[in-house]
């Protein structure tokens, strides 16, 4: 996934640059501004935003504040913090893919199309409803994850609390 | 609904707490809003979505973009020879240095890590082996690394503009008075700590050698230096727009990061693009998800009833000046420039504006708050990514660091805040 994301995000974010760079070109030197530019930009642009966003949750770098991280002593209180907020990720995430399929279908019954090239606003509308399944998708993962890690470090825990044959016997 | 509101707000605060990721926060206040405070959702869905195609917004990656090739590409050695050329032979002039040239390349890159990932490995090695402290020299890149949310292109100050609905070209000259003062006090500081630090300083060259080296420095830096000249000169010469610029940005970097400065290769072209997506898109989601919060608390009048709610206990401004402060000091404490602007701008500008802070003058008020914020635990991104690349403790830091905010920050906080010209300056000069 790591190299379908690099290229595939490269290509978005280059394609935007351009594409804003020949409007730039036609409208200041060549004094004739391309009807429509503004129009196909919207596809590459909401596309960027939501897959790089996917990707940042992939990656498990979306912005995040982790106050509660700077009290928390030991590995087994972060991690289990860390779970709570998986899970209220995972449950918010939901909600809104569920409202962002609602969007999803709303667009695909109107079929509305642009103005000036009459593309289907769908296919850059349609963006939403993927990104936020994809980000609820590796919310799921990340708890997963989080949990496995906690039944690890439990695991840990308990063995390291358990008196060894010669403790025991002394 | 008022109470909801608030009970809305804490949410979003608890789940912040937790490390749930922002864009979630603020979609847990909206699901909060919609279940329980009655909000629709479908208009609001709709309206939010609409507002990611605006091609204001698209500026930010485009800066983004640039900065990411242009700090790839090796300009940071070029332009600190080119900032030592005047500076360099003073005592502490390498800590001067550091603090232009992360300024200098925060107004091409628009971001502060993107001054400490430049410049904080050529700088930090070399101002230890001149006699700094290790942890003095990071704290001082990092702080001064700050700038570039100050200095325009500032992408703090775009998301200020769009989600307060002001012009973005007035709030990127309202940060410049306060960003240069605090680059002065930086250097002031500087100079007083250096006096008790073991510098070595460099033996005086010849003339003659002295104007080669500055000759070849100038003309290596130029390219980059060109870089802001361009964007900033096209958006206020009135030639492009701030998007426009930005794109103009990324189709010079290009070259100039792979033909002239050569740092720039195919892999670390794709890793940075990559990398700039990614941040892009984490910023952009956070955003659609604020503002439709923000758009449900415009709809249920929440703004005004703070504003009414705040002004029963005092309408003095002086106090409330400081209040806000405060309360943007404590909130950039704990979250990143952007989210601490899109969190509090729209809330708070209109008690500014009851107690007659004009937008813009706000825009200099929460961007150096941000700023300090960035720099100040516990999250202080900047400072942490200092110390990695600084290969320092980070108690070592702390106390420089502190020591650059309370001289550095704290006065020009309280400056920009009770001296309006200082940020009103530089835009009544273009008629803002």
């Amino acid at each position: 996934m790591e190299r379908q994301f690099r290229y595939g995000l490269t290509i978005l974010l280059s394609t935007v640059a351009l594409i804003q760079f020949v409007q730039v070109i036609w409208r200041y030197i060549l004094q004739a501004p391309l009807m429509g530019l503004e129009e196909l930009l919207v596809y590459p642009t909401l596309w960027l935003y939501l897959l790089g966003s996917v990707n940042a949750s992939r990656e498990d770098t979306q912005i995040k504040a982790n106050v509660l991280d700077v009290f928390l002593k030991t590995e087994r209180s972060r991690l289990a913090v860390r779970i709570v907020a998986d899970v209220m990720t995972v449950i918010v995430s939901g909600w809104l893919t569920y409202w962002a399929w609602d969007y999803f279908m709303y667009a695909l019954k109107i079929w509305k199309e642009s103005p000036t090239l009459y593309i289907p606003t769908f296919y850059a509308e349609c963006s939403l409803f993927v990104g936020l399944f994809f980000m609820t998708g590796y919310g799921v993962k990340h708890l997963v994850a989080n949990i496995r890690r906690f039944q690890l470090a439990n695991q840990k825990t308990i063995k390291n609390s358990l008196p060894t044959v010669t403790e025991g016997s002394a | 609904m008022v109470e909801i509101s608030l009970i809305a707000i804490a949410l979003l605060v608890v789940m912040l707490s937790f490390g749930v990721p922002l864009p979630f926060c603020f979609g847990g206040a909206l699901m909060f809003m919609t279940l329980v405070g009655g909000a629709t959702m479908k208009g609001t869905m709709l309206w939010g979505f609409s507002q990611l195609s605006n091609p204001v917004l698209l500026c930010i990656p485009l800066f983004v973009f640039a900065g990411a090739i242009m700090s790839e590409s090796g300009i940071a050695q070029s332009l600190l020879n080119f900032v030592n050329i005047f500076v360099g032979r003073i005592r502490g002039g390498l800590g001067i240095v550091a603090s232009l040239s992360c300024a200098i390349i925060g107004a091409i890159s628009g971001s502060g890590l993107t001054g400490v990932a430049a410049t904080g490995p050529l700088l930090i090695p070399e101002m230890a082996a001149k006699g700094y402290p290790r942890g003095y020299a990071t704290a001082l890149v990092a702080n001064s690394s700050i700038l570039g949310l100050l200095i325009p292109p500032s992408v703090t100050m775009i998301v200020y503009g769009w989600v307060t609905d002001t012009s973005i070209l007035a709030c990127f000259l309202a940060t410049v008075g306060p960003g240069l003062l605090i680059m002065l006090l930086f250097a002031i500081v500087n100079l007083v700590m250096c006096r008790n630090f073991p510098l070595v300083l460099d033996e005086p060259k010849p003339i003659a050698e002295t104007l080669r080296f500055a000759g070849s420095s100038t003309l290596i830096a130029l390219p980059a230096l060109v870089m802001p000249i361009i964007i900033l000169g096209g958006i206020y010469g009135g030639i492009m727009t701030p998007t426009e610029a930005a794109a103009v940005a990324v189709v010079y970097a290009f070259p100039v990061g792979f033909l002239v400065y050569k740092g720039m290769t195919w892999k670390k072209f794709f890793k940075a693009s990559k990398d700039a997506a990614t941040a892009i898109g984490a910023i952009m989601v956070m955003i659609v998800f604020s503002l439709m919060l923000s758009q449900i608390f415009v709809m249920e009048e929440i703004p005004q009833a703070l504003v009414e709610g705040i002004f029963t206990i005092t309408t003095d401004k002086t106090l409330l000046l400081i209040l806000v402060n405060l309360l943007l000091f404590f909130i950039g404490m704990i979250v990143n420039d952007i989210t601490s602007i899109i969190l509090t701008a729209p809330l708070l500008l209109p008690l500014m504006q009851a107690i007659g802070v004009s937008p813009i003058h706000f825009a200099a008020i929460i961007g150096v708050n941000t700023a300090m914020g960035g720099v100040t635990p516990p999250y202080a991104s900047i400072l942490y990514l200092g110390v990695r690349i600084g290969e320092v403790e980070f108690v070592d830091v702390i106390k420089p660091a502190m020591t650059l905010i309370l001289f550095g920050y704290v006065p020009v906080v309280f400056l920009t805040s009770f001296w309006p010209e200082l940020a009103l300056f530089l835009p009544s000069l273009l008629g803002y």
